[in-house]
């Protein structure tokens, strides 16, 4: 199972995001967990999850969600902008994935 | 020549303007008001709009309806009209989380502090609720920042310093927690009770005739009138806007951030409004009246974007629909993309700058009634410039004029992007690439 994290500012715009990537996680049939929280709720939930993900129009917090993040040894990534704007939620698992094998594999 | 312009502003526009962005202090306001009082604003806002029906005049209010407005009003004023006790909860707790402390207590502090700058040092049986009230919702905005965020900084300074009540390691966490807070929560009481004595020492003439004890937040709100009067200005107004689209030009939720510096401002004019003022530079103003499918007031690009012959502009028309009619336009921002495009910038930053412009000649001239009626940026545009304007139905259709300028404004800087996309798709396709795998490539260089 993966349990992914996004970080974005009011979380309305990326809760449709959330929705296609659990679409694309059922035809995939992996096992995914996404919640998308707010800038000023995440930090107390960083340690319940393998993955944080951060929304474009958030990118001037990367540096502070980062350095809470490797705190708990959490790896974090950009959305990319193209994909968060077509809420392509198959790109996104893609990523997601991605980085889980990396992580697990070191 | 698009990728070095793109660079230019990468290098000197994003660092100044994400460093506004990333300032806890605003990040902090920002939540507070969006986490806790915003509930409390708009389900009030819904009493205020039972207290005074839309299809009612002020002046026509029959008779018997008048007890009933009154018993209306409770609900009101204990809600939307206790925003700043709440908002003094809210920075402190937010501050903290972003300190990474304990956020409750510093909230509950923040509450205590913020009532005793509040009321009158003196004998509490003869005050009257109704002479404080005000203060504590609209006009108590500023108090409750400065009280949230210097209360939170206290006390994050005094766990930092252990200058603190130490106890043996075999005592349970949570009593050790009370215990700590102690010194600080017993520091802040004093030097506020001594503060408040002091000023509450000096009286004022107030409307009724009556000498009437000062506050803290009635002695600032003295000071800052003519601040908040300077921000209900058209030139406030034009340098919100702007400020708002560069930050969102740059890919940075520009409404979040000047909403963190304005609110103050915005939130007493609105308060004044509900009791009679006519006060232009607003939430509403920008959420409601500019913001239209979005901030940018993109709406119309959704109808250019699905007739388009570019195909990333038809699949992010297809995506932008929906969220549009909720005025959220995160797909347009980043698939266009507005952010970083030196074409589509252009509009994007002026098109809202016209439509706040035409706004505030409208309203001054009283063509539509100002905005009252706080209200979640999601409700479709046509009603809810009718809800923010009190029932006002020029209110929803001065809405629409403004989509119809910004169609007009929008579409040359549109069809010239469309131009440079299909350029670009049509070289994709010939190097026997999918085009739309070649175009996501594109545009990850770009960035």
């Amino acid at each position: 199972m993966i349990r992914v994290l996004i970080v974005c500012s009011w979380g309305m715009s990326t809760s449709l995001l959330v929705d296609s990537m659990m679409t694309a996680a059922r035809v995939k049939q992996q096992d995914l967990i996404v919640e998308a929280l707010s800038a000023g709720e995440y930090m107390e939930r960083v340690e319940d999850f393998d993955i944080i993900l951060i929304a474009p129009q958030i990118r001037h917090l990367r540096k502070n969600i980062e350095a809470i993040a490797s705190s708990l040894h959490k790896p974090v990534a950009m959305i990319e902008p193209f994909h968060y704007a077509t809420m392509n939620g198959e790109a996104v698992l893609e990523q997601i994935e991605h980085i889980f094998h990396v992580t697990k594999g070191e | 020549m698009i990728e070095r312009v793109g660079n230019w502003f990468e290098r000197y526009l994003v660092p100044p303007l994400g460093a506004i962005g990333s300032s806890i202090y605003l990040q902090a306001i920002r939540d507070a008001f969006i986490i806790f009082t915003l509930p409390l604003i708009i389900a009030g806002s819904v009493f205020l709009i039972i207290a005074n029906p839309p299809f009612w005049s002020p002046d026509a209010i029959p008779e018997s309806y008048k007890a009933f407005q009154t018993a209306v009003e409770v609900p009101f004023q204990l809600s939307f009209g206790l925003m700043a006790l709440f908002l003094a909860f809210g920075v402190a707790h937010s501050l903290s989380q972003y300190r990474r402390t304990e956020a409750v207590q510093p909230g509950i502090l923040a509450i205590v502090v913020f009532l005793v700058v509040s009321i009158p040092v003196g004998d509490l049986d003869t005050l009257r609720l109704g002479d404080l009230l005000p203060y504590f919702g609209g006009q108590g905005l500023l108090v409750a920042i400065l009280v949230g965020i210097g209360t939170g900084e206290v006390v994050y300074r005094f766990r930092q310093s252990r200058l603190t009540i130490r106890l043996p390691k075999t005592v349970p966490p949570n009593v050790k927690r009370a215990f700590e807070a102690l010194v600080p929560t017993l520091i802040l009481l004093t030097v506020a009770w001594l503060l408040e004595w002091f000023i509450s020492a000096h009286t004022f003439i107030n409307a009724d005739g009556k000498a009437q004890p000062y506050t803290l937040p009635i002695l600032l709100m003295t000071v800052f009138k003519p601040l908040v009067v300077v921000q209900d200005s058209y030139p406030a107004a034009v340098l919100e806007i702007i400020l708002m689209m560069l930050l969102w030009s740059v890919g940075i939720h520009g409404m979040n951030i000047v909403t963190a510096m304005a609110a103050p401002f915005w939130f007493t004019t609105l308060a004044n409004n509900v009791h009679g003022g006519h006060g232009i530079v607003t939430e509403p103003f920008f959420h409601i009246f500019a913001h239209l499918g979005g901030s940018g007031a993109t709406w119309p690009l959704v109808i250019y974007m699905l007739r388009s012959r570019s195909s990333q502009l038809r699949t992010v028309g297809k995506v932008a629909l929906g969220p549009a009619i909720f005025n959220i336009n995160e797909p347009i921002t980043f698939g266009v993309p507005m952010v970083l495009n030196p074409i589509m910038m252009i509009p994007f930053v002026c098109v809202p700058l016209v439509i706040v412009t035409i706004n505030y000649i409208v309203f001054s001239l009283g063509w539509v009634h100002v905005p009252v009626i706080m209200q979640p940026f999601t409700v479709p545009v046509g009603i809810s410039g009718i809800i923010a304007s009190g029932g006002d139905i020029r209110g929803g259709l001065l809405q629409l004029f403004d989509i119809l300028v910004s169609a007009v404004l929008y579409y040359p800087f549109f069809k010239a992007w469309e131009r440079i996309l299909m350029g670009k798709e049509q070289q994709a396709a010939q190097t026997n690439e999918g085009p739309k795998e070649q175009l996501v490539a594109a545009h990850h260089q770009s960035n």
